[in-house]
């Protein structure tokens, strides 16, 4: 995988709202009965105004790390923070979809939105009818909003149940798998409307098996594998730990080893029709034309860097389930 | 475990334990404490405060309540008696409300499943109502039939209350260990508990507790316990009570419209049923007698399964048909010989009773072991 | 000992722990401890309970509202009333049928001689197992069938809060039970005054009274009726919280009320009948005798007391600490 990163937006702990981590936990320890232990002494952190990509395989405790923390699973041993607030007055500021949306079959659109509306002690009667509306709106289902959920659409049912997490003013999206079972279009509309509510300050932990989706739509990340947390921090910090290399094709590959060799590049490494080296803190440009310069005919030349897989393949050594 | 398990579960726990304690309160508590609510009392004193307190306006004061009684004889299955029926009274428990205002003022009310019968006694008039067949009986009873029942008991008029007691006591003492009880509790009143153990080895009774109300000195239950068992195996009593005279309604009947309307005068009839049976009565004490005496007394008596099936009072329309309930009987009965013959023996927790092959009944409150040996009295 | 004292210490004293712990969390990372001592945290509470105030005052009816609409829109439920309310309408018209033949005794002849009565006996048929089918069915549905369909993580997570929703669940069951006992009364009502003669009314215990009064005791026969099936809901919610299959708590539920009948059939288990809750539910009849038998009343809304305490506090303790992974 080639994909070129981004340099991650805001440097950690910069030019975010105060107010602390939106989610701490410390030791987080889910251990099902019958032994499974499901989370394994998870020390999270996600600081606010992030959009915190929860990547992992399926099956490695992200979920049960969701559910935690929304009050759904006691933990069995460890502590968790949630915006700074005890849990009651925590949750109202908490838009959540977790494992895929849930609704009552027999009712509208409108009349399931005002439903969970009238569930949340904090909501006001007053304003629901407009807030359903909005929320309808924004994840474009204003024109299916009298019909049944029953007659939905996977896509729409997915996009109700994040209308459901819009409801109110949030300031914490948990957003668990939001794209699954969307086609690639309603992958899109969800992608974008995840920076959208990034971009108002809101801060969006959202959890996914896919490395694409995380490396798309987030500035921080961390890595699930068999209930432990494998890393966490930044896109890029994540990555920083793994050199960016530049790749060479040529017909010539031992020329152009030769060369990058002169210009200084470690671990140089002929192939079959193209050279790998270190990037180290060569201009690409400069070894382009040192290479034209010694007559190597190069017929193309890339900076990869690392990608999250390879974080994860470097950190577990074992591939990652991207079809999921 | 998880934080507050216990303390969550300690809820329904705690829920349960009160409602335990609010049902078993009464009898729990009134073990317990164990402590006198009444002065003490000698058997004597007591039942001449009794006589003394109920001779005084020539009966008892005016009352209502619920009168329960429950039987565990340990019976053999009864077949289906319905509910009227009086053997349905052998076992389990039954109900009836009493509202009593005076002698001649009665109102007894037994209620079942959406059903009522009444008896309305009020002067000289009496009505039967029973609400499954719609039909309300006025009953005359003869001016002349009451006096020839009344019972043989000592009349209050002729002695001390000292005296009835003394002459009560006097008979009781040879067979019967007598002693009181102030601690016990019936209907939520303080009683004494008069309490008559039998001396007599062979006897199934082990004691018979009677309670009188502290207060009024009326009779609130009675109690008949077997050996070896910590329930009384026959009880009737008061569950409810309350010494208030009950509203004057209760004594008036006037048949609902639709009703069926029936008299009876039942003096009449009565006596002459009973000359006819006393005859009978006559007939088979003469043929009877009794083994043993006080409580290990055994009545023999000439007896064949044919005569019973047959004598079994006839016109009994509700439940169950004699001769299946005597069949039911005997099939729980043990075959048992001895030198003095053989037979069937009939055991309850109260009552033993032997049916001789050679044609004798032999009945009483004692175990299997006298009865036997009674059978061999020629 | 609070995690916040605990990070205290661990920033005073500088806990070795704490360094592995960072060390094995993030290897080869950047450090993201700073963060963990600065900010203030919190014990869990998995009660999810909203403290008193921290909703809107009416947050709660808002809830009940809801959940009410829910149950008196649902098809389902709809269909359970009329046919508990067409069963009044089949008794009258077999009553009228049997009646005209001249052959009858007891409540038939009662039914026949008074519209009021009509109400008694369908009461006295439908609370054996109709009745507390179509309670069973809202109760033992309550909690799992949310659960089942996964809402309940939802509900729970906007916060409905565990112990709010239970009891809005348990008021919505109530007020269902109220509303099954209203519907079967103004049917036999309606059918009583429509089939027979309207009048002053005769007691089981032979006295007649007027139609007015007869009124009072059908209202005290609903109150009465209504709380007994008040009552099995406590048991339906209770068995409703083991589950994620509505259809076993409400069967469950079900074969409890079966298994008392049974057992109160059986002459031999008459010391614990008293304590079966089907055996309360037909004592209903006290109304109809005279006086009022207002014992047997008070004992029975005792006992259905009794129930909802007991069988409420197992739903509550189970629920408010069960983990919601539907």
């Amino acid at each position: 995988m080639t994909a070129v990163m981004q340099e991650a937006g805001a440097p950690f702990g910069a030019a975010l709202p105060s107010g602390g981590p939106a989610i701490v936990t410390e030791g987080l320890t889910k251990r099902f009965r019958g032994g499974q232990v499901a989370v394994d002494a998870l020390d999270l952190t996600v600081p606010r105004g992030s959009v915190f990509g929860f990547l992992g395989p399926n099956g490695s405790g992200k979920t049960t790390t969701i559910r935690m923390l929304l009050g759904l699973v006691a933990p069995t041993s460890g502590e968790y923070s949630v915006l700074g607030l005890p849990q009651a007055q925590a949750l109202p500021r908490v838009g959540a979809l977790v494992e895929g949306p849930a609704f009552y079959p027999y009712l509208s659109g409108t009349a399931n939105l005002a439903r969970f509306d009238a569930a949340d002690p904090t909501a006001a009667r007053g304003t629901a009818g407009r807030r359903i509306a909005e929320a309808l709106e924004r994840v474009g289902l204003s024109a299916a909003a009298g019909k049944r959920y029953r007659n939905y659409s996977l896509g729409m049912r997915q996009r109700l149940a994040i209308a459901a997490a819009l409801l109110g003013p949030r300031e914490l999206l948990i957003l668990d798998e939001p794209t699954n079972g969307l086609d690639p279009q309603g992958t899109r509309e969800v992608r974008a409307l995840v920076k959208e509510i990034a971009a108002d300050g809101t801060t969006v932990f959202v959890s996914s098996h896919l490395l694409a989706e995380v490396e798309q739509m987030c500035t921080h990340a961390a890595i699930m594998r068999a209930g432990r947390l494998v890393a966490q921090g930044t896109i890029a910090s994540l990555s920083a730990g793994l050199v960016a290399r530049v790749r060479v094709e040529t017909p010539d590959a031992a020329d152009a080893a030769r060369v990058l060799g002169t210009l200084g590049l470690a671990d140089v490494r002929p192939g079959d029709g193209d050279v790998t080296a270190e990037l180290g803190g060569h201009a690409p440009e400069r070894i382009n034309a040192a290479l034209v310069g010694e007559g190597v005919a190069v017929r193309g030349l890339a900076v990869v860097r690392p990608s999250l897989e390879d974080v994860f393949v470097g950190l577990t050594g074992e591939g990652f389930d991207v079809d999921g | 475990m998880r934080r507050g398990t216990f303390v969550r579960w300690g809820v329904p726990i705690a829920a349960a334990a009160v409602i335990g304690g609010a049902i078993g309160a009464g009898p729990v508590i009134a073990a317990v404490s164990g402590e006198p609510v009444l002065p003490e009392r000698s058997a004597q004193q007591l039942l001449a405060d009794a006589v003394a307190a109920n001779s005084k306006d020539g009966g008892l004061p005016p009352m209502s309540g619920t009168v329960q009684q429950t039987a565990s004889l340990g019976l053999p299955a009864l077949p289906q008696a319905g509910e009227a029926s009086p053997l349905s009274l052998l076992s389990g428990s039954h109900e009836v409300k009493v509202w009593y205002g005076a002698a001649d003022k009665l109102r007894v009310a037994m209620p079942t499943q959406l059903n009522e019968t009444n008896l309305i006694v009020n002067g000289g008039q009496a009505w039967y109502w029973d609400s499954s067949t719609n039909t309300a009986t006025k009953l005359t009873i003869k001016a002349g039939a009451r006096k020839e029942h009344e019972l043989p008991t000592p009349r209050p008029t002729d002695l001390t209350p000292q005296q009835v007691a003394e002459r009560l006591l006097a008979n009781v003492d040879q067979h019967t260990a007598v002693r009181v009880i102030n601690t016990a509790e019936v209907a939520g009143r303080p009683v004494y508990q008069l309490v008559l153990a039998p001396k007599a080895e062979g006897s199934l009774v082990q004691e018979i507790r009677i309670a009188l109300d502290g207060e009024t000195y009326v009779p609130l239950q009675v109690q008949v316990y077997a050996k070896g068992s910590a329930e009384p195996a026959f009880q009737v009593g008061f569950t409810q009570v309350t010494f208030t005279p009950p509203a004057a309604e209760n004594f008036t009947f006037t048949p609902p419209a639709g009703a069926k309307v029936e008299e009876q005068t039942i003096g009449a009839d009565f006596a002459e049923n009973e000359e006819q049976r006393a005859e009978h009565a006559k007939d088979v004490a003469g043929q009877a007698k009794v083994v043993g005496e006080g409580w290990a007394a055994v009545a023999v008596v000439p007896f064949s399964l044919e005569n019973l099936k047959t004598e079994a009072p006839a016109g009994q329309e509700r439940g169950a048909d004699p001769g299946a309930l005597v069949d039911s009987v005997l099939k729980s009965a043990t075959p048992v010989s001895g030198t003095w013959g053989s037979g069937k023996l009939i055991r309850t927790k109260l009552v033993t009773a032997l049916l001789t092959d050679d044609g004798r009944l032999l009945v009483g409150a004692v175990t299997p072991e006298e009865i036997t040996k009674a059978a061999g009295v020629k | 000992m609070s995690t916040a004292e605990k990070a205290d210490t661990r920033a005073a004293t500088g806990d070795p722990e704490a360094g592995t712990d960072a060390a094995r969390r993030t290897p080869g990372l950047v450090p993201v401890a700073e963060t963990m001592r600065t900010t203030e945290r919190h014990p869990p509470e998995p009660s999810g309970a909203v403290p008193a105030g921290a909703g809107r005052p009416w947050a709660f009816w808002r809830l009940l509202g809801s959940e009410l609409g829910l149950t008196f829109r649902r098809p389902r439920n709809l269909v359970m009333l009329a046919v508990l309310g067409a069963v009044p309408v089949i008794i009258g018209i077999a009553l009228r049928v049997v009646a005209s033949d001249g052959q009858m005794g007891g409540m038939i002849q009662d039914v026949a001689g008074n519209s009021l009565m009509l109400t008694f006996v369908s009461f006295s048929f439908l609370v054996l197992l109709l009745m507390p089918v179509a309670v069973s069915v809202v109760a033992g549905d309550s909690i799992a069938g949310e659960a089942g369909a996964g809402t309940l993580r939802y509900l729970l997570a906007a916060p409905a809060g565990r112990t709010r929703l239970l009891l809005v669940k348990y008021l919505n069951a109530v007020v269902f039970a109220y509303a099954v006992t209203a519907v079967v009364a103004l049917s036999a009502l309606l059918t009583g005054l429509i089939l027979f003669p309207a009048g002053p009314v005769t007691l089981l215990s032979g006295t007649t009274v007027s139609v007015a009064d007869g009124l009072l005791r059908i209202l005290i026969t609903v109150g009465y009726v209504g709380a007994a099936m008040a009552a099995l809901a406590a048991i339906a919610l209770a068995l409703s919280t083991f589950t994620e299959v509505s259809i076993g708590a409400i069967a469950a539920t079900l074969v409890l009320v079966i298994v008392c009948q049974v057992l109160r059939a059986i002459p031999e288990l008459g010391s614990i009948t008293p304590y079966l809750l089907p055996t309360r539910f037909t004592n209903f009849d006290a109304v109809l005798r005279s006086p009022i038998d207002t014992g047997a009343l008070r004992e029975g809304l005792l006992a259905f007391g009794a129930y909802i305490v007991l069988f409420g506090s197992i739903a509550w303790a189970r629920f408010s600490g069960k983990d919601i992974t539907s």
